[in-house]
């Protein structure tokens, strides 16, 4: 374990780290389903990264660096209360349906923004979660493929075809609120 | 209109939508896939289509944080450890 972080050591962690607070909590908050939990492993990471300030390479991205220390904290200790999601069939998604069906009325996708936030949550969690994860550090957490593909230790190959699929079933999924909720009309075929 | 079934060149954009709405390609990749759009009207709405889902998604998914009585707790439990 290192030593008591000094005084410019801890000016710099709570300049360059403590700003993406928000961005674990966030990650942690879907990745375990439980805002305790989710809590419980923010405040676990960013004491690991406290203590650990001295190993972290200046450069490199802190957020990416945060959220693998998050990720193995959760997979070492909290594996089992995985948020398992109701996870839906995610090979079923045909490409670009959602476009066809609203190209002619909606074309500019408008009808997305009649969501409200715990549909939008609520669908997001419904993923497996291998693919929420992916969804959440590209769309959420701005990490490019590569990057995501360290915090997940998979080749950058898997990274988009797990991005695409997520992308896709969830765009799905939100489009199907919208007809249910009468925010869109369905084409009549 | 199915952008896909168009031609060649519009099955070779589609299948790097995202990596193109996501910055991730070379840049004479990019440059190709560009112009393709500005050829393409079956494409370039489907492009756009899919920019406004994950310009919608983002801001969806940033608004969310951590409450502020949370910030609080971690912010104290963190730091209270050295205080004197």
């Amino acid at each position: 374990m290192a030593s008591q972080p000094s005084d410019e050591q801890r000016r710099r962690f709570e300049a360059e780290a403590l700003p993406h607070l928000d961005a674990l909590y966030r990650y942690a908050s879907h990745l375990s389903g439980d805002a305790a939990l989710a809590e419980d492993l923010t405040q676990e990471t960013l004491w690991k990264a406290y203590r650990a300030w001295d190993q972290f390479r200046p450069g490199s991205n802190v957020r990416a660096w945060l959220l693998t220390i998050l990720r193995n904290t959760f997979i070492n200790q909290y594996r089992r209360r995985q948020h398992q999601g109701e996870t839906v069939d995610i090979a079923e998604i045909e490409p670009y349906a959602v476009f066809r069906e609203v190209q002619d009325v909606d074309p500019e996708a408008r009808f997305f923004d009649n969501l409200v936030d715990h549909e939008v949550t609520q669908a997001i969690d419904a993923l497996p979660p291998e693919f929420r994860e992916v969804l959440l550090l590209s769309d959420a957490e701005d990490l490019s493929y590569a990057e995501i593909g360290e915090v997940l230790g998979v080749p950058v190959g898997t990274v988009k075809s797990r991005l695409f699929r997520a992308r896709r079933a969830l765009q799905e999924r939100l489009y199907r609120y919208a007809v249910d909720a009468g925010y869109i009309k369905r084409r009549t075929p | 209109m199915n952008p896909e079934l168009h031609s060649v060149e519009c099955r070779e954009a589609l299948e790097r939508l995202y990596d193109y709405l996501d910055r991730e390609l070379t840049p004479e990749l990019e440059e190709a896939v560009g112009r393709h759009l500005r050829e393409c009207s079956a494409c370039f709405r489907c492009f756009e289509f899919e920019r406004a889902y994950l310009r919608f998604l983002e801001a969806r998914v940033k608004a969310q944080g951590a409450p502020p009585e949370v910030k609080r707790r971690i912010l104290h439990q963190l730091f209270e450890a050295e205080e004197p």
